[in-house]
């Protein structure tokens, strides 16, 4: 009975909690944009071991963001998290040159994955505080995003650390990215 | 036997598809024109409020189905650093929908001449051009003859593709319809580019 009137009163209230994953390599910058999105602070992090998972209210809508390790001995476990994700936020460290063709293929393998094939795709080119960081649109060359032709993707710079550039701007577009997608 | 009724089936409701690269400009319209083309055709979607767009720093994608075949859509954006992506669709893509902004006077002529690039590609040579001449409804829109004739120089960089330029307005859902089907029309017909079969 209680459930049902818990039903019923989201049903009404329209806070389906959508459920996004932040993804990319190791020392991209991922536990940062999580909790600059969660208390708009710039927390001290440590690299995650497993994963944090917090839940974010942005403009009526609650998301359940969940920010995966990045090393490489821990990236075969993402795909446990893969299904019924709604987006996936995909950080790229545009200071490191050297690594972004691993983070190519770490994402092209990760789009290939069934169970995101609805997903929308949202890449932050992040630290673009530091100098000679790439440029969003050499950052898509590079990751190859115009290969994708069924899905629906953005890119924004960002910077977790310098006045959360950016972060405001990709919430904005995957709200209505997704409320376009139901 | 399961597989030979599967198969039937898949037969029967198979349906060509068709990819519309849609292009122009920032702020030319082209999210707008495809949140309303995907109202119109899909009437269980609801109307995603339009004066939420943000510029588009990627690509959408909106899928509806008419005169019997589907169609994908992609929406690029339309900013400079963004246009170089344009090329990578070319190839795949069956018609071209190319928005401009009636409004935006002064870079009627960028408009124009990034058109004409985009035409002048090798890959686009066998496409259906369609340019919609958007925000008609505007006071302050651009005289269509004037844009008519704007258009009418490339017709040498053309040459045999079908291309036509026609009004609309995105924002009041006015001859969006019309402009869809004449391109659906062009790109069934269109031999050098067959449709892709989707089950």
């Amino acid at each position: 009975m209680g459930q049902w009137f818990a039903r019923l009163f989201s049903g009404l209230i329209g806070t389906k909690e959508l459920r996004i994953l932040i993804l990319g390599l190791d020392g991209a910058g991922k536990t940062t944009i999580l909790y600059r999105l969660q208390v708009g602070e710039v927390v001290t992090t440590i690299p995650t071991i497993g994963f944090n998972v917090e839940t974010v209210d942005y403009k009526n809508m609650r998301f359940q963001v969940w920010d995966l390790g990045g090393q490489t001995s821990i990236r075969p476990y993402w795909r446990c998290y893969y299904s019924n994700t709604d987006a996936i936020i995909y950080v790229v460290d545009s200071v490191d040159r050297e690594r972004i063709g691993i983070s190519k293929s770490e994402l092209v393998a990760m789009l290939e994955e069934e169970e995101l094939k609805d997903a929308i795709l949202c890449v932050f080119a992040n630290k673009q505080d530091i100098e000679g960081a790439m440029t969003p649109t050499e950052v898509s060359q590079e990751l190859g995003l115009s290969a994708l032709k069924t899905r629906t993707w953005a890119i924004f710079k960002t910077s977790a650390v310098k006045g959360g550039l950016g972060l405001e701007e990709a919430m904005e577009w995957l709200c209505n990215a997704i409320k376009s997608k139901q | 036997m399961y597989s030979l009724l599967s198969g039937l089936v898949k037969y029967v409701l198979k349906k060509d598809e068709y990819c519309v690269l849609i292009i122009g400009l920032d702020n030319a319209g082209k999210t707008t024109l495809l949140e309303q083309v995907k109202t119109s055709y899909c009437h269980n979607s609801t109307q995603f409020p339009l004066d939420k767009i943000v510029p588009t720093v990627g690509l959408n994608v909106g899928k509806i189905a008419t005169q019997g075949v589907k169609l994908t859509l992609w929406d690029m954006g339309g900013q400079d650093a963004l246009r170089t992506l344009w090329k990578d669709y070319f190839l795949s893509c069956h018609g071209i929908v190319y928005v401009v902004d009636s409004e935006d006077e002064e870079r009627l002529l960028d408009s124009r001449d990034v058109f004409l690039k985009v035409i002048s590609h090798v890959q686009t040579t066998d496409l259906p051009l369609l340019v919609f001449a958007n925000k008609r409804d505007s006071d302050h829109a651009e005289d269509m003859k004037k844009i008519k004739s704007l258009f009418k120089e490339c017709a040498d960089v053309i040459g045999q593709r079908d291309c036509v330029v026609l009004p609309c307005s995105a924002l009041k859902n006015e001859g969006l319809e019309d402009g869809m089907e004449w391109l659906t029309l062009r790109m069934k017909s269109n031999e050098p580019r067959p449709a892709r079969e989707n089950g």
